[in-house]
């Protein structure tokens, strides 16, 4: 008896879900084992994780990951794998920085429109820096030939000593404690709708009303997360640089022959994928974030590596970004609940992302095989 | 003191740095000649000082932390390498998942040997060892330059990193091939970051993970074209890069961060040399790197 993979004639209806749940499971039972054998109690591990899922810590998360999960989509499409969503994610936040502590910080002389301004301001900024750090690993593939998963990676590094040297020089912060930090984002620039709730006293009722707070709080966040899928979704669909990149990702000589410069287009797609991680990125700082602190790889959630697991999980899918951000949301969040409820610290955290994306990179090619038995 | 012992003091202070970049890179290059890619080296990378100072600390010495590593890490790259040829796979996909679980694997094996004893410097390698483990590092890749360049064994390796279907039809065993490949390779690999904990920096700290040193041992390999010998130079120059980066930073009163920053410039900047002159016709990778061999043949 031998095992055969041989290609499918047709594809398994339920194949991709079937594949995103294995995943799942095998990142938890993994997870639930190793902790388990340093001494944690399996079924707390698994009921942590299952409570993970219901918290309102994970509206955060999910709003951010399916933005950064709908910018790594624009260059994923195209075959072209952006994994230094980490470290555009913080150079977008330089000029954001500048802006509203440098250029024009909020004071009570200042006009009532200033924030407006300058939240569009920062966020423009953002995205032109975001683009920018993208389409210099691009530049780097289509133009001299060097792959950009090395390249996007070590300019991860890059911007963590760039935001460091930043932040311990020109931006470090006068009302900071002694902490080498940024000083905060005037409120005045916050995005963020604070609403006091009672607490009623009934614990799901609670639940729930905790919950609308925390998406109240981050309506700016929801509409951004809309305008971000949307935005892809246009640009997949109505562009024409949308409909090359998708070609760049399935057939690039078609390209080619056809006189599309293959080089535009890879430089491209990473660049409008970093001005999407950029967009993300302001909203980040000026909603959550609202200071960096030094040395940023130690402060760093990680969220620009999160969402590669985000855009992978979805199956390159834009309508399953967010369900998919969601579930890395919530295994994050898990993560910390464990790390909370003393059950493990980050490496619970890590090692669910790494078995989650590891059987789901192994398992991902049964949507176009099969594997049989044969005598 | 005299310019010789200057020299020889260098070397000293430089070997155990140089044989983790040089052993990582050697065993990340003997998997990649293969085609088999590997982005997993960092999170191996970590994992593999992990397991180094947990074996290290568990039975009272270094080499015995040095060899459990090895082996360890040993049946990882087996793993990899069996996943990546007998299925249609991605490489990519494949090695960055396994990147993440190093880190935390990494996180779960060190934490209890430092909990356990503090430092661990009375279980690493003493100053007076540092020659040689540079002189076994150099002797390491010199066997793997020969096996390479002379044996039936290398020229199969290097066939499948070309072609592995042109080399499949000429009669070689590309799976068994890759395994030995993977196997070889992930065992240097580990050998090489044992030395990371145990000889070089003699401390262990689960954040170390950020630190990327697997990122320019990958760079090391790039831009020295997986030739054992090449790595040699391209080592000790990286290797003294991210050694001595904090003392010259102090000498000139550069900041810690910008200092930090040099040896990923440099990782990009010898990537840039390297692929945008002549030195990319001669130190170009295997044609199949990255690639899924399926053959069709497999098809009922």
């Amino acid at each position: 008896m031998r095992f055969i993979v041989v290609r499918r004639t047709k594809p398994h209806p339920y194949i991709k879900p079937l594949i995103i749940a294995l995943s799942l499971i095998t990142g938890m039972g993994l997870v639930a084992i190793l902790l388990t054998l340093i001494g944690a109690h399996p079924f707390a591990i698994l009921v942590t994780i299952a409570y993970s899922f219901t918290t309102p810590q994970v509206v955060k998360d999910m709003l951010l990951l399916t933005m950064l999960g709908c910018a790594l989509l624009i260059s994923f499409k195209g075959a072209v794998w952006n994994v230094g969503a980490e470290g555009q994610l913080y150079t977008a936040i330089i000029p954001i920085v500048w802006i509203t502590l440098y250029v024009a910080p909020w004071s009570a002389g200042s006009p009532p429109h200033q924030p407006i301004l300058i939240i569009l301001a920062s966020i423009t900024a953002a995205a032109v820096f975001g683009a920018m750090w993208g389409a210099v690993a691009g530049a780097l593939r289509a133009y001299v030939g060097i792959d950009e998963v090395p390249v996007t990676l070590i300019m991860n590094y890059v911007a963590y000593y760039v935001v460091n040297i930043l932040v311990l020089g020109p931006f470090r912060g006068r009302y900071v404690y002694g902490y080498i930090r940024t000083d905060d984002l005037p409120d005045a620039y916050k995005l963020g709708i604070n609403v006091v709730m009672q607490r009623t006293g009934n614990a799901f009722l609670d639940g729930f009303l905790e919950f609308i707070r925390v998406v109240v709080y981050y309506a700016y966040w929801v509409l951004a997360a809309a305008l971000v899928a949307l935005l892809t979704w246009v640009v997949f669909n109505h562009t024409t640089i949308g409909l090359r990149i998708k070609i760049l990702g399935s057939n690039p000589e078609f390209l080619r022959a056809v006189g599309v410069d293959v080089r535009k287009t890879t430089v491209m797609a990473l660049a409008l994928s970093g001005l999407l991680v950029g967009v993300a990125s302001a909203i980040y700082y000026l909603g959550d974030l609202t200071r960096l602190t030094y040395p940023i790889q130690a402060q760093t959630a990680g969220y620009g590596y999160l969402a590669i697991l985000v855009v992978w999980l979805s199956m390159l899918e834009l309508p399953l970004i967010p369900l998919s951000a969601y579930i890395v949301s919530s295994l994050r969040n898990a993560g910390r609940n464990m790390q909370i409820f003393g059950l493990g610290g980050l490496e619970s955290t890590l090692v669910l992302l790494g078995s989650v994306l590891l059987t789901y990179s192994a398992l991902r090619f049964l949507t176009e095989y099969e594997v049989r038995v044969v005598k | 003191m005299g310019l010789e012992q200057y020299a020889v003091n260098t070397l000293v202070e430089l070997a155990p740095v140089f044989a983790t970049f040089y052993l990582v890179a050697l065993g990340h290059s003997l998997f990649e000649k293969a085609g088999l890619l590997d982005l997993a080296i960092d999170g191996v990378f970590f994992m593999g000082s992990s397991i180094a100072v947990r074996a290290a600390v568990a039975s009272g010495s270094p080499v015995v932390g040095t060899v459990v590593t090895a082996i360890a890490v040993m049946f990882l790259g087996i793993a990899l390498a069996f996943l990546m040829t007998s299925l249609p796979i991605s490489h990519g996909a494949i090695g960055l998942s396994m990147m993440f679980l190093g880190y935390g694997i990494g996180i779960i094996v060190g934490y209890p040997a430092r909990l356990e004893v503090g430092s661990i410097a009375m279980y690493a390698y003493s100053e007076g060892e540092s020659m040689a483990i540079m002189a076994i590092s150099i002797a390491i890749g010199v066997a793997v330059h020969i096996i390479l360049k002379y044996t039936k064994l290398g020229a199969s390796i290097r066939a499948c990193g070309e072609n592995p279907h042109a080399a499949a039809s000429l009669g070689v065993n590309v799976l068994l091939t890759r395994l030995i490949a993977g196997a070889a390779g992930f065992a240097i690999m580990g050998a090489g970051s044992s030395f990371f904990t145990l000889a070089w920096q003699k401390f262990w700290d689960p954040k170390s993970y950020t630190l990327g040193y697997g990122w320019l041992a990958f760079t090391v390999a790039l831009t020295s074209g997986r030739h054992p010998m090449i790595l040699v130079p391209i080592s000790l120059i990286f290797g003294g890069l991210t050694f001595y980066r904090v003392k010259i930073g102090v000498m000139y009163g550069v900041e810690k961060d910008v200092a930090n920053l040099v040896p990923f410039i440099a990782a990009l900047i010898a990537m840039l040399v390297c692929y945008a002159t002549k030195l990319k016709n001669i130190l170009a990778p295997p044609t199949s790197l990255g690639k899924v061999y399926y053959r069709e043949e497999r098809t009922v």
